[in-house]
């Protein structure tokens, strides 16, 4: 078989990082890899020339206007919007784990291994409407993330948290996979939008088998957004995982989760007549429990990296919402919001980095007057966490007003309502983030320990900070630019609804 | 300079913002010299807003404006549209007044990170001005939420010890009703297609009453808890105490003036209807304000919280004079928004100079300080007197224009609600001068660690200089009120007309001797009704 040009431009997004992941484990065979600077050095090198290659060439892509497929891979403008996202992801996640990892002491070149080949995975489970690739791209995603969470080997936290999340997410998997089966039997396509047609024009909307795979099917998604109730692992995976991870789990797995549902939910799982309805109607609800326990459990933490991942599953909640909305403002909306989540949520994470917060030191208490000390970072922070709670002027409150203008609109105003309580919970959360940085001196104790330990020096995490605070005040203040010139274009040309 | 020309008012609104994340960016080591830049940039604002707002003769009542399509996202345009007006532009004038004023009123009260405190002023500034000057309510909206962000830090970072939690129930409270507010607004908007108030009153006409009732509770709601109503107001409180002086001065002098604004600008006029029909409860809601108010005023211990609370009385007044639907009633809420901008706003100055002095605000630590300090004694008695609204001062001729639109509106509840309500006066001489007596006068307090015996100095001349354009205001708006509420005059009264309010009903005095109700409004209603129309 042949290939051609066209074909060869769908397929090279996912070949660069792929390449990439191959190329690095060559470099860390040298025993000395963790002594050796150089070869270090080189590892990271590659990594961020993949990422790099990778993101020209889609920019590229979109700039032309071009859309190649390579058979059930389909290199539209939603596919290419999910690709940029993630290796924009996946760069500031290889810069401050270069932080990260020298302030942990465990430097190796198999993480970035894994981190490049889930971030092909994610790029393939965008790209596809087929039921076997999207499970090939979730597998392929998700299976180095579960090293990823323990790969500093010699915390104990870290293989606990990767076993928690490997064993739920196998059996998300397997019912993701389950769901599948249920759905080509009935509608006798792999091609979900295919087989979704089928069952409706065959009004098999509401027999048991086809109700049973829609869900299960959805229920893989709403796992890996960490949606209540499968949000369970989210807390302690992240915890337990190295700083960069976690913000790239929240963030990419999160994002193409979503991505990928956007281009399944509204022709297939919505679609499939009265087991359609059914499928919205779980939505909404699950929505709305998403919302309430994420945030309530978020209230109590005292670990920041766990209020974060709570933070994260409650704005699993909110982009719900929009699937709920299911306008395609609603849905430009979502992809707004993920960009604007991208930032503030790699710039969270990123933060704990900048300040050199290792190990189990990321309590609120270990924040304390940690603004002061640092300014450019804490204004950063305090971007981040007003952006997080939706207070304007910052993008995180655009990403809300679009969701909750089209909610009103299609008549959903209790859950408007709904979720403009949630966020004035959140709010207080976010603010105690706040509180920790700029309205309390540490401790004596803290003081004179700190006074011991060597300066931080991260000077990569603090740029991914700032680079993420100025995406955050762009989504604020030239909001309409990236709406209409991405988001929009994403939902319009790549998905082809309001054509 | 032709941008200038063509932009003042994002000039005015952004310069501040803009200087201020520049002085933020300036180091701790020059924290002086950020105030005092900060200063200058607050001076410059004023003298601008002064010359550029008085400077012009108005056209078509509007003293500069500012309108481009801004942008426009799930199908609704949001317009950069700004204005002043005859019913912002004293609101706009008092808070580049009252920012400089603050800035050197309070010059040496803070003792760390001052320069981060004239950088976040700045910021406020911004958010202020932005919100009195928005013509557009997505804009208004932004502004009125960025607001928070600066005057959270201001309380959470220099407040008093239990900072913290003023500073987090100060904006959750605030946010709470916003939030809703948010909701309602993009249901409207959503109906009108359009952010722009004329465009949504106009699609709010066609709603079911019952919505529209619903919509005005939201928007009355958000304002209310800035202004703040009874029984909204509990964060007043907490955040007036806790936050330093020139934060109590601004939330004072400012901030709590916007919830009023709010309900001029877009409840009242936008839901006339709904408006009319909830008139009765909100004045009952402020006549209980008024006497609430001042009750939990005279007990207080701390001076900052009794004025904190005279506070919550007086802004009962101004939503009294709302409610009453008449133009002079509303006219007198606009003056007595000024007033009380002035004359709290001096009054928290005041009781920051004592702070800084004898590190108490106790009435009880005091006693005879008028013998230590004269000068200050004598200011801080023309401004209490001003507070209690004495003929001649500005405080008598807003609370007269309320009480006295309020006695005359066409409403049943009209008279016997101006009769309580003029309780309130008298109980606001009792708290004010009581605190004075026991302040001021009396004999010296010999205790070792009162307060009375840590003042060694009387004000200086920074002080005084503060002070003065204060007192000028005080007696120029007692006696001669028209020139801050001419402007006003023709907005308020097609707004009135718009609400269809019922008629006056003027007060006709039987031959018999002068009954009760005749007492209880001694000074009648004929010459503040000249001073109204002329």
């Amino acid at each position: 078989m042949s290939i051609t040009p066209s074909q060869w431009a769908a397929l090279l997004p996912l070949l660069l990082p792929a390449l990439g992941a191959c190329l690095i484990p060559l470099m860390a065979l040298d025993r000395d890899q963790a002594g050796a600077k150089w070869i270090r050095g080189a590892m990271y090198l590659t990594a961020l020339l993949a990422v790099a290659a990778g993101f020209w060439y889609l920019t590229d892509l979109w700039m032309t206007g071009a859309q190649p497929s390579f058979e059930q891979l389909h290199m539209d403008r939603l596919a290419q919007f999910a690709g940029i996202f993630v290796l924009v992801a996946a760069a500031m996640t290889i810069l401050q784990s270069w932080d990260h990892f020298h302030q942990e002491g465990w430097v190796k070149g198999e993480t970035l291994s894994l981190l490049l080949f889930s971030v092909t995975g994610m790029m393939l489970f965008t790209a596809t409407s087929n039921f076997l690739v999207l499970f090939l791209g979730l597998e392929l995603f998700s299976l180095p993330l579960y090293a990823l969470v323990a790969t500093v080997r010699n915390r104990a936290e870290g293989s606990e948290g990767g076993m928690k999340y490997f064993l739920t997410g196998a059996v998300a998997s397997s019912c993701f996979l389950m769901g599948g089966v249920l759905l080509y039997g009935m509608g006798g396509s792999l091609d979900l939008t295919v087989a979704a047609s089928a069952i409706r024009a065959q009004g098999l909307g509401s027999d048991p088998m086809v109700l049973a795979g829609a869900a299960l099917l959805l229920l893989g998604f709403l796992f890996k957004v960490s949606a209540v109730p499968f949000h369970q692992w989210t807390p302690d995976a992240y915890e337990s995982s190295p700083h960069p991870i976690a913000g790239f789990m929240s963030v990419a797995t999160k994002g193409v989760a979503f991505i990928a549902l956007l281009r399944i939910f509204p022709v297939s799982l919505a679609a499939m007549g009265a087991a359609g309805i059914r499928m919205q109607a779980a939505l909404a609800f699950l929505a709305v429990l998403t919302l309430v326990v994420g945030n309530l459990s978020a209230l109590v933490q005292t670990n920041v990296k766990r209020m974060l991942a709570y933070s994260s599953i409650s704005h699993a909640g909110y982009l719900m919402l929009g699937f709920v909305a299911g306008t395609p403002a609603a849905y430009t909306g979502v992809l707004f919001y993920l960009v604007i989540y991208l930032a503030m949520n790699m710039g969270a994470f990123g933060l704990l980095t900048a300040f050199g917060l290792v190990g189990d030191r990321t309590t609120f208490e270990d924040l304390r007057g940690l603004g002061w000390k640092r300014p450019a970072m804490g204004f950063c922070a305090a971007v981040f966490m007003l952006s997080l709670a939706g207070i304007p002027p910052m993008g995180g409150f655009y990403g809300k007003y679009m969701i909750f203008k089209e909610l009103v609109g299609t008549g959903h105003v209790g859950l408007a309502i709904l979720g403009v309580l949630a966020s004035l919970v959140s709010v207080y959360y976010y603010l105690h983030v706040l509180v920790a940085l700029f309205l309390q001196a540490p401790s004596a104790e803290a003081e004179r320990l700190a006074s011991d330990r060597p300066a931080v020096h991260a000077p990569l995490a603090g740029a991914t900070v700032l680079v993420a605070a100025v995406i955050v005040l762009a989504g604020g203040f030239v909001q309409a630019f990236l709406v209409d010139g991405f988001a929009h274009r994403a939902i319009v040309e790549g998905l082809g609804l309001l054509r | 300079m032709t941008w200038l020309n063509s932009h003042p008012l994002t000039f005015l609104v952004f310069a501040p913002a803009l200087l201020g994340l520049l002085l933020m960016a300036l180091p701790q080591s020059v924290a002086k010299l950020t105030r005092l830049l900060g200063l200058l940039a607050a001076l410059a604002v004023f003298v601008l807003s002064l010359a550029w707002l008085l400077g012009r003769p108005p056209e078509a009542g509007t003293f500069l404006t500012e309108h481009a399509p801004w942008f426009t996202l799930v199908g609704l345009p949001v317009d950069y549209a700004l204005a002043v007006d005859g019913l912002n532009l004293w609101l706009v004038i008092l808070t580049t007044f009252l920012v400089p004023l603050t800035m050197l009123g309070t010059w040496n009260s803070l003792k760390d990170r001052m320069g981060t405190f004239a950088a976040l002023f700045l910021l406020l500034e911004t958010g202020m001005l932005g919100a009195l000057v928005a013509q557009d309510l997505f804009l208004f909206y932004l502004f009125w939420e960025a607001m928070l962000i600066p005057m959270y830090f201001m309380i959470g970072v220099w407040g008093g010890d239990e900072r913290r939690y003023a500073a987090n129930k100060f904006f959750l409270y605030t946010l709470s009703g916003s939030l809703l507010w948010l909701v309602a607004l993009l249901y409207l908007a959503g109906k009108a297609g359009s952010f722009a108030p004329a465009v949504m009153a106009q699609a709010a006409t066609a709603l079911p009453f019952a919505v529209q009732c619903w919509l005005f509770i939201a928007f009355a709601v958000a304002f209310a808890i800035k202004v703040p109503l009874f029984p909204l107001h509990t964060w007043l409180p907490d955040a007036h105490v806790q936050a330093p002086t020139a934060g109590s001065v601004i939330l004072a002098g400012v901030l709590l003036k916007l919830g009023g604004y709010g309900f001029i600008r877009f409840a009242i006029p936008m839901f006339p209807q709904a408006a009319m029909h909830y008139a009765k409860p909100l004045a009952l809601l402020s006549v209980i304000a008024i006497i609430y108010g001042a009750l939990v005023a005279m007990v207080q211990r701390d001076i900052k919280k009794l004025v904190a609370y005279s506070s919550v009385s007086h802004m009962g007044f101004v939503m009294l004079g709302l409610a009453s639907m008449t133009v002079i009633g509303t006219q007198g809420a606009i003056l007595q928004m000024l007033n009380h901008g002035i004359s709290t706003g001096a009054l928290f100055l005041l009781v920051g100079m004592l702070y800084d002095r004898a590190h108490t605000r106790m009435i009880a630590d005091f006693g005879g300080v008028a013998v230590k300090m004269p000068i200050f004694t004598t200011f801080f008695l023309i401004v209490t007197l001003s507070s209690i609204g004495l003929p001649l001062t500005n405080g008598f001729v807003g609370e007269f224009w309320i009480l006295n639109g309020t006695f005359l509106s066409g409403f049943g509840w009209g008279r016997a609600y101006a009769i309580i309500a003029t309780l309130g006066v008298v109980l606001g001489a009792v708290y004010m001068l009581w605190m004075v007596k026991r302040v001021f006068w009396g004999p010296e307090n010999k205790d070792e660690d009162s307060g009375t015996q840590h003042l060694h100095t009387d004000l200086n001349a920074r002080e005084i200089a503060v002070m003065l354009p204060i007192v000028v205001l005080i007696l120029w708006m007692g006696i001669h009120p028209k020139t801050f509420v001419a402007a006003s005059e023709a907005p308020v009264t097609a707004l009135l007309k718009d609400v269809g309010a019922p008629a006056i009903r003027p007060l006709t005095l039987p031959d018999a001797p002068a009954g009760p109700a005749a007492e209880a409004t001694p000074e009648g209603p004929a010459p503040a009704s000249h001073e109204v129309h002329p």
